[in-house]
């Protein structure tokens, strides 16, 4: 491999730019569904850059007293995690690394943004942001758990820690869609508090703490922790995907890659949908909803998936 | 089992609303861009009937923010000057006029960013 | 645990209009809380002393941005009481009419807000687009959206013309169907009902004691309502009910007050039917004559007094107004008292605050 099929790949095609594309079009699915859900026209498609582009472009302010080298890296760990784990996760036809045990690797680099963002909102130290922080890592607690728990329904199943094993299991068993469509639910659940969207956005309720250990930031480290967020989508839904309808598509062809973008955006249209149709939970109401629920439920479908 | 039925309904209770509100015409007007219409009374500037008004001072009396001033030196002549950026378009002047002069109707000025052109020599009879 | 203050407001994206609040946080449950007003006081009652009779119509109509024609009403129901005039039927009708549809108005309004705070933007959209319905409706009438300048001493300025009735008969109908639908979302959809219920209780003696009224009093059990107390404009001659309910919580408010909503639909078809052919208005004179009169009407959100006393010159001697905000407003601190967090918003919201109405 000569030098610039290399940077053609981190930068270009595989990798950056083209994720950066993915994210910033399913962020606009998002909102335009969402518009349409509510009778509202939406942005135009461009939209997601114009803003990524803008706040790139803006001047960065903190608060007087926050440690500006410690409040920069936040964003930009966050970032990096996220995009070494999309560097795990075979998004289409994207040949990537597989190793046993993979999977556990991408669930801890995808956690890692989550518990940046609670410290964010404590190294800023405006009010809201350690409210909306506290919040972040009272819901990173439950959620975390939920999403781990039920999606290791499919790692039991195929009896492998690898993605691409998870996969291949599929294959020969079929997608776990319908046998485990319980545990799809739950983790679909537990990816919208890993989120922090639709009902379970309480760490940045508007109404409430403004918006959440975010409110200090601007400019590029907003910028940045946006990107993540988006990123973070793309990592999730892809998993989910790989998980459950690990069967649908053949790796490396055309074909393959369409399937794979037609799932990714029903599964945006189902994030959308579920964000259009709930009011916000309180916090105590998650956990309890969570604890006293869904991670019992979630426990329950893993003894049945192990004894079966 | 229609009860558990309706009560599972409760679960995805906005779920139809929203799939029909997703298919039918976004409700979002003026976007991109539409003509704006007026409704028949809307009141967009004031304008007067030259030959009606007398001077008789009834609507700037009235008008509850002063944006009415009137010159007058004698019957003949006198001239009625409206300014329109104290104006509220509320139409007392209408209600307060007893000759029919003094009306609004649903035209508008362009915006503008200085004070002299708001304001409005309305009309002008006789020698000043 | 340690304690930590927090702002709210007077800017925050909770409030619509300027108040303060500063809760003390123990974690997430309120502790304590003190509430600071006057941000938006204009000085109206004062200002009111030196201008004339008439162009306090006008006046008036600027205390609130919501219900700018019900405080215009009361306002001219007292100087018309004063000069003993009386008021034609067909004036007084499209009086009520624009009174019901201000009602309906504020209420999808205050719907509107309450579910932008839950986070249910949904229901705000569906509800801010049905508003929009009624306001194209009172523009098409008065030529207003928001200030409509519909009244005057004597009567009303507009008359209902053919056009604008089968206008309105049309947006009305459409405008039940939504509402309805409404009623029932908000009956049904479970994760409103999880974050209204059980929050902001006020027991009927709280309701007595601080002295609430409008809908939060008839959210819990508290039976007044003046259109049907002390009937005023043509109130007596229409028929409605005053729906009542014993929850005393955020979601009964909110549930009150679409069942309000309906009923206002159901008293502007009932005016289109009954409104008498005539004069609008009646010409008044400029000078008052002397003495003081009080008068109450049934705004959207409670009762609204006028007391004006005249010394029969062309200016009111003295103007006082009493909104229904001020006498909600002060239940405010025992609401948020042992509140979640995310409660506040909910209560803040449910008390249905019009600042400018309360500061004046
Ligand atoms: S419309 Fe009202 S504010 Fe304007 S000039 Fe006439 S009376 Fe004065
Ligand atoms: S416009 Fe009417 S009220 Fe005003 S000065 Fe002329 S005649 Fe009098």
């Amino acid at each position: 491999m000569n030098i610039t099929e290399f940077l053609f790949n981190i930068l270009i095609f595989p990798g950056f730019l083209f994720l950066l594309a993915l994210a910033l079009g399913l962020d606009w699915l998002d909102r335009k569904l969402i518009a349409r859900f509510q009778g509202r026209v939406g942005p135009p498609w461009y939209q997601p850059w114009a803003d990524l582009l803008k706040l790139f472009a803006k001047e960065d302010i903190l608060p007087a007293g926050t440690n500006v080298v410690f409040t920069s890296l936040l964003p930009l760990l966050s970032f990096a995690s996220v995009m070494t784990a999309l560097f795990y996760i075979p998004i289409a036809f994207r040949r990537v690394p597989s190793f046993q045990g993979d999977f556990i690797v991408i669930m801890f680099l995808l956690s890692v943004p989550s518990l940046l963002y609670f410290l964010a909102g404590w190294a800023t130290k405006g009010v809201y942001s350690i409210i909306g922080g506290n919040r972040s890592l009272l819901q990173y607690f439950s959620y975390e758990v939920l999403f781990l728990l039920a999606i290791s329904g499919t790692i039991i199943t195929s009896n492998s820690w690898s993605i691409e094993g998870i996969r291949q299991a599929q294959f020969e068993q079929g997608a776990f869609i319908l046998p485990q469509i319980f545990g799809f639910l739950l983790a679909l659940s537990g990816l919208i508090g890993k989120l922090k969207r639709g009902p379970l956005d309480i760490p940045k309720a508007n109404s409430e703490v403004i918006a959440g250990p975010l409110t200090e930031f601007s400019g590029k480290k907003l910028a940045l922790w946006i990107l993540t967020n988006e990123l973070q989508t793309v990592a999730g839904l892809s998993l989910l995907i790989y998980c459950y309808f690990g069967n649908l598509w053949q790796m490396n062809k055309l074909s393959g890659f369409l399937i794979f973008s037609v799932l990714l955006v029903l599964m945006q249209c189902l994030l959308s949908a579920i964000s259009a149709m709930y009011a916000r939970l309180r916090i105590d109401q998650l956990i309890r909803l969570n604890w006293y629920l869904l991670i019992p439920l979630s426990l329950l479908h893993n003894l049945y998936l192990i004894i079966k | 089992m229609k009860k558990i039925l309706n009560h599972l309904r409760t679960f995805i209770y906005l779920l139809p609303n929203i799939t029909s509100v997703f298919f039918s015409k976004a409700e979002t007007i003026k976007y991109p861009q539409e003509p704006s219409n007026y409704s028949s009374g809307f009141r967009g500037s004031v304008r007067i009937n030259q030959q009606n008004c007398v001077g008789c001072n009834a609507c700037v009396r009235d008008c509850p923010v002063s944006a009415l001033q009137l010159i007058k030196v004698s019957k003949e002549s006198f001239s009625l000057i409206h300014q329109q950026d104290l104006c509220t378009y509320c139409g007392q002047c209408q209600l307060s006029c007893k000759f029919n002069a003094i009306y609004l109707d649903n035209t508008y000025n362009q915006p503008s960013a200085d004070r002299k052109n708001f304001r409005v020599v309305l009309l002008k009879k006789g020698k000043l | 645990m340690s304690r930590m203050v927090i702002p709210i407001g007077p800017q925050h994206p909770l409030l619509k209009e300027p108040l303060s609040f500063l809760l003390t946080l123990e974690g997430e449950t309120v502790m304590d809380s003190s509430m600071r007003l006057g941000y938006v006081h204009r000085g109206i009652e004062k200002l009111a002393e030196q201008r004339t009779y008439v162009q306090n119509v006008v006046l008036t109509e600027r205390i609130c941005g919501i219900c700018s024609h019900i405080h215009t009403t009361t306002y001219c129901q007292a100087v018309e009481s004063l000069l003993g005039l009386e008021v034609p039927q067909r004036g007084l009708y499209i009086r009520t009419l624009m009174c019901e549809l201000e009602r309906i108005h504020s209420h999808l309004l205050w719907m509107g807000v309450l579910a932008k705070n839950i986070g249910l933007d949904t229901i705000f959209m569906y509800t801010w687009r049905d508003r929009e319905i009624i306001l194209n409706v009172m523009e098409e009438i008065s030529g207003g959206r928001v200030s409509h300048a519909v009244n005057t001493i004597g009567g009303v300025r507009n008359d209902l013309t053919k056009d604008q009735m089968n206008m309105l008969k049309e947006s009305l109908a459409l405008l039940r169907k939504r509402v309805e639908e409404l009623l029932r979302s908000i009956e049904k959809e479970r994760s409103f009902k999880i974050r209204t219920q059980k929050v902001g209780y006020l027991s009927l003696d709280d309701i007595k004691r601080y002295c609430v009224v409008g809908p939060v009093a008839r959210a819990s059990g508290m039976d007044i309502d003046l259109r049907r107390d002390a009937p005023y404009a043509v109130y007596d001659q229409l028929d409605f009910e005053v729906p009542l309910m014993f929850e005393g919580d955020v979601w009964a408010r909110s549930k009150i007050r679409v069942l309000e909503a309906v009923q206002s639909i159901h008293i502007c078809e009932q005016i289109i039917n009954a409104i008498p052919q005539g004069p609008v208005s009646v010409k008044a004179p400029r000078r008052v004559p002397a003495g003081e009169v009080v008068s109450r009407s049934e705004a959207p959100r409670g009762e609204v007094v006028y007391y004006v006393r005249s010394d029969g010159s062309q200016n009111p001697m003295r103007l006082k107004v009493r909104t229904p905000t001020l006498t909600n407003l002060v239940t405010l601190p025992k609401q948020l008292k042992g509140l979640q967090m995310a409660d506040v918003s909910v209560v803040i919201a449910g008390a249905d605050l019009c600042i400018a109405c309360g500061d004046r």
